[in-house]
């Protein structure tokens, strides 16, 4: 892995400028759909390296070019703002158990809250949660902080092979291969929070059967219309 | 009918100039209104034939006029922007199975995905659902996107001779003899939603009767007024 380092290019170079641009602007999407408050933060991986860029103990929504970090998967410091995030191994304990990883958000989403703590399951009620497995996310249990290497891989262990996990009393963590599609799943994990949270009003919803997901999952995806969208509506508060 | 297709008029024509503006207008509507988010479609029929302008592959808050497609009711290209929307079949079967129909909505409506998981139905408490029957709108319980023409002819038997239909763990699909006609119980459908849900808080609610709403139907409508007072409310957000 110390050879990774060798390769790592600057948080500055023109080489991540799309990349750190990218993370900034999700940072701003998560803060403006409401998702996270003064806390949470996204990471993503530097392409080919064990390295990886985050935000520099800001809220997600105060982020600026200069307030991003890059850190090797042990935690130390790399470059850019050397403040590092209280919860660095969140990043990346799961991006060393998940290869196929690009990108990893953490937030105290009050949808995520609420489930991790009930009888209940988050179980998909609407396709929107087609990326989840039929039975919903896997619930962390642990207490405190993930702010050690051991808290991290029992957060990854929790995690698995999913794309979701809640963080009891705390909030969820959400993967996934581009910083797109870790906004895509945070936004709709919150909205199929909410609508099942609307849903027990009226007793147990009838959710999705797993080969229902299947034939959700079948057609055609559109990974990028989310992304236009949001973008969009940053846009129109700047 | 076929010979109508003959009749179709460009899709660069003057001709379709106000259509198009006003399906923009539509779209952005949903979006301001809250109702669809990046996904969910408005169509209009071209009048007297067998076609139909919808958006191409974008959010409804994003269409603008250049991201517009027309489509044959067998989903052929006719012009515009070549990204055919994935959920075609929804527009072109049910205007297919309703000749009156000029104009269908599809959203991802919370209140509408919310309904179509939950024993009861969206019936109505409120005056807003004339356009409904008292039992609530019909259901659609099949998984996966109206991406076929055989999954759209389902959709629109089960939409049958409604005025709107429930997808189930989808959302809604809302037809209207006009494009401000679609809009405006697309946003009622959304409020009747919200408000059933509001009032099972508190023990079942005194749901209307079909005769009363037979009543409310007898009264005079005001079709122009919620679609001014629509377009009053993007204008702060789209200049176009």
């Amino acid at each position: 892995m110390a050879s990774g380092k060798k390769d790592v290019p600057k948080i500055d170079s023109s080489e991540l400028k799309e990349l750190t641009d990218k993370l900034m602007t999700a940072c701003h999407i998560l803060d403006h759909e409401g998702v996270t408050d003064g806390y949470g933060h996204i990471s993503v991986r530097v392409p080919g390296a064990d390295a990886f860029v985050t935000i520099a103990n800001v809220s997600p929504g105060c982020v600026t070019r200069d307030r991003l970090i890059m850190q090797d998967l042990d935690g130390n410091y790399l470059d850019g703002a050397n403040t590092p995030p209280n919860e660095w191994p969140i990043h990346s304990c799961i991006l060393r158990a998940r290869p196929e990883i690009v990108s990893v958000a953490h937030t105290h989403s009050k949808w995520s809250t609420i489930f991790s703590v009930l009888p209940i399951k988050l179980k998909p009620m609407h396709h929107y949660g087609k990326f989840l497995s039929a039975d919903g996310p896997p619930v962390y249990q642990g207490v405190g902080l993930v702010r050690t290497v051991e808290r991290g891989n029992d957060l990854a262990a929790a995690l698995g092979n999913q794309p979701a996990v809640l963080m009891r009393a705390h909030g969820d963590a959400v993967v996934g291969e581009s910083v797109e599609q870790v906004i895509e799943r945070t936004t709709r994990l919150a909205m199929l929070g909410e609508w099942n949270h609307l849903a027990m009003l009226h007793g147990e919803p009838k959710y999705l059967t797993a080969e229902e997901l299947e034939a959700y999952n079948a057609d055609q995806r559109f990974p990028m219309r989310g992304w236009e969208y949001y973008v969009s509506r940053l846009e129109e508060k700047r | 009918m076929a010979s109508a297709n003959s009749e179709i008029p460009a899709f660069d024509s003057g001709e379709l100039k106000e259509l198009k503006q006003k399906l923009v207008a539509g779209c952005h509507i949903l979006d301001r209104e809250g109702i669809t988010d990046s996904f969910g479609h408005v169509s209009i029929r071209v009048p007297g034939t067998e076609a139909f302008l919808t958006i191409a592959g974008v959010s409804p808050g994003c269409a603008t006029l250049d991201r517009l497609i027309m489509l044959d009711l067998e989903g052929h290209y006719l012009g515009g922007d070549k990204s055919s929307p994935y959920e075609w079949p929804i527009h072109a079967l049910i205007m297919r199975a309703r000749p009156e129909v000029m104009s269908v909505a599809h959203t991802h409506s919370r209140w509408s995905a919310l309904f179509s998981v939950i024993r009861g139905g969206l019936r109505p408490i409120h005056m807003y659902a004339k356009f409904l029957p008292a039992g609530g709108p019909p259901i659609y319980p099949a998984a996966g996107l109206i991406g076929t023409f055989e999954r759209g002819e389902a959709l629109a038997a089960t939409l049958k001779d409604a005025n709107a239909v429930l997808l189930r763990a989808h959302g809604d699909a809302v037809v209207g003899t006009s494009l401000e006609q679609t809009i405006q119980r697309t946003i009622q459908l959304a409020f009747l939603g919200q408000l059933a849900h509001m009032a099972v808080a508190h023990g079942e609610p005194l749901y209307m009767s079909q005769d009363e709403l037979a009543i409310f139907s007898s009264d005079p409508a005001f079709p122009a007024r919620p679609w001014e007072y629509y377009l009053s409310r993007i204008r702060e957000r789209h200049s176009a």
